[in-house]
């Protein structure tokens, strides 16, 4: 489709040798909140991985706004407008919040609209912003993450399972704010497994079980299907 | 006592910048780099055999620090590869063996053509006297270069888009792949630096002692020694670890002989490490 921002075909992808991904193939267009879910080890997020660059891909294509980005290197995926939030983070401990976003920017130098729009949305992070990010809570962590994906202006944010270890009430603090970068003209691809959570925030979405894609839909649809109600919503 | 105090100082100051270079490569990398000394010798000399041949002290000494600047590229370039492309105790392995052979080399070439050499650069001045204790103006030459080149790579380090971006990759390096940056790219020129800024230590040395052919070795392990006691990656552990190995030396020196102060200083090392195994600032960049 015309207004596809990322589109995968086919890939595979895993480790030592051995595939856990098989044949996947998603979409997202531009300015759609994309969710993908699916239990643990189910390939959520070797897939992400496979599409930022962390890991080459061992079958398939991945196409980001009509370029071929298969196999690129992170460092490069990220200059071209994919910014991950890895499950881990992947923060720098003891570097301050302000020059974790800094870096963020990379290897523009940052513009300090940039940090305020960052500020503003998290403005626990601006009272914070001289603290080492290792000495910070879980939910501070997590909210510094995605504010340091954000410092490159992306066109695409991917986000695998950004509510780990986050109580109900900053989970919630975080699909707000995703919502809102949604409703600027962020593009979102996002892993949970809090599945009631992210169909909300969802235009669509793909079930992942074992390595390949089972079901894909609008998030209402997903929400509905008995299976995924069976397994990730614990209805009987 | 004041006076070895003040040397220690003196000493100390050089062989952190000494020992920075060494801590920088291997926190980014997990390389060891034990041909560090002779790269920078090996500098030194060329600035010997250019003054010899006639130049003048600061054509001879930029020379020098090109010369170690390429030679580090070259290394980089092809000896670092296969080894980058290991991960975990296999890089660290194959990267200390591939310098430690690159140093035997070295040592080994600059011996065999060039025995006699030694770089000794005079620096004219009276003495000044700190703290009543008169300082020959060589080690106070010595002692400002070294205090302005460390002063600056920590400005460089901490303020400077490149230099944020170097510790990015020190403290979680998927994390700096992500921001977009390139890690290849930064040790290769932390790489050269670091070959560099060992050549800016034998310059100032040179100063106050002249440095043979065989200086090398020692100055590698000088090097190690302080990089691992002030915490492998950590640059401001390096200059506290030097100084304090800089003072250690020259008391000792002083109390016990010139015999002793290896041994004292590696045992010094083993104590701190016993007491702190991941070095004085080991979980700070």
């Amino acid at each position: 489709m015309a207004a596809d921002l990322l589109r995968i075909t086919g890939v595979s992808a895993g480790y030592i040798g051995e595939d856990v991904l098989h044949d996947a193939a998603l979409t997202v267009a531009k300015g759609e909140v994309v969710a993908v879910i699916g239990s643990n080890g189910a390939g959520k997020t070797t897939l992400f991985r496979a599409i930022c660059g962390l890991l080459r891909p061992s079958a398939g294509k991945v196409d980001f706004d009509g370029t071929d980005i298969t196999g690129l290197r992170a460092h490069r995926v990220s200059r071209l407008g994919i910014a991950y939030v890895p499950a881990e983070r992947h923060l720098f401990p003891t570097m301050t919040v302000r020059d974790n976003l800094v870096l963020g920017a990379f290897p523009k130098h940052h513009e300090p609209e940039q940090l305020d729009f960052v500020y503003r949305l998290f403005p626990r992070l601006k009272e914070r912003t001289g603290q080492h990010a290792g000495d910070m809570s879980g939910g501070e962590q997590q909210m510094l993450a995605v504010a340091r994906a954000l410092m490159c202006g992306p066109r695409l944010l991917i986000l695998d399972e950004p509510t780990t270890g986050l109580a109900p009430k900053l989970a919630a603090e975080a699909y707000a704010a995703l919502g809102e970068l949604r409703d600027r003209g962020l593009t979102i691809l996002v892993a949970e497994q809090q599945v009631p959570l992210v169909l909300a925030l969802a235009d669509r979405g793909y079930v992942l079980e074992q390595g390949r894609i089972r079901l894909s839909g609008a998030s209402g649809d997903l929400a509905d299907d008995p299976e995924v109600r069976h397994a990730y919503l614990g209805v009987a | 006592m004041t006076a070895v105090l003040l040397d220690g100082v003196v000493l100390g100051l050089q062989f952190g910048l000494l020992g920075v270079g060494l801590t920088l490569v291997y926190g980014l990398g997990g390389v060891l780099n034990l041909a560090h000394g002779q790269v920078a010798v090996l500098g030194a000399i060329v600035i010997a055999r250019s003054m010899d041949a006639g130049m003048s002290t600061g054509v001879s000494i930029v020379f020098g620090l090109v010369a170690v600047g390429l030679l580090g590229l070259i290394v980089d370039l092809t000896l670092m590869r296969p080894v980058y492309r290991l991960r975990g105790e296999s890089r660290v392995l194959l990267g200390l063996l591939l310098m430690l052979g690159v140093g035997t080399l070295i040592d080994g070439v600059l011996e065999w053509r060039y025995p006699i050499e030694a770089l000794t650069l005079r620096v004219t001045g009276d003495p000044v006297s700190i703290l009543g204790v008169r300082m020959s103006y060589g080690s106070i030459v010595a002692s400002a270069i070294a205090l302005v080149v460390g002063v600056a790579l920590f400005a460089f380090l901490r303020f400077s888009t490149f230099g944020r971006a170097t510790r990015s990759v020190i403290q979680d390096e998927e994390g700096a792949r992500l921001c977009g940056v390139n890690p290849a790219v930064v040790r290769s020129t932390i790489f050269v630096m670091s070959g560099v800024l060992a050549g800016v230590v034998v310059i100032t040395r040179s100063m106050t002692a002249p440095i043979t052919v065989t200086s090398g070795f020692g100055l590698t392990i000088m090097a190690l020694i302080v990089a691992v006691v002030g915490g492998l990656g950590s640059v401001s552990g390096a200059f506290v670890a030097g100084i304090l190995l800089g003072v250690v030396n020259t008391v000792s020196a002083y109390t016990i002989g010139s015999y002793a102060t290896t041994i004292i200083l590696l045992t010094a090392a083993a104590v701190t490490i016993v007491l702190r195994p991941s070095g004085l600032f080991g979980d700070r960049t």
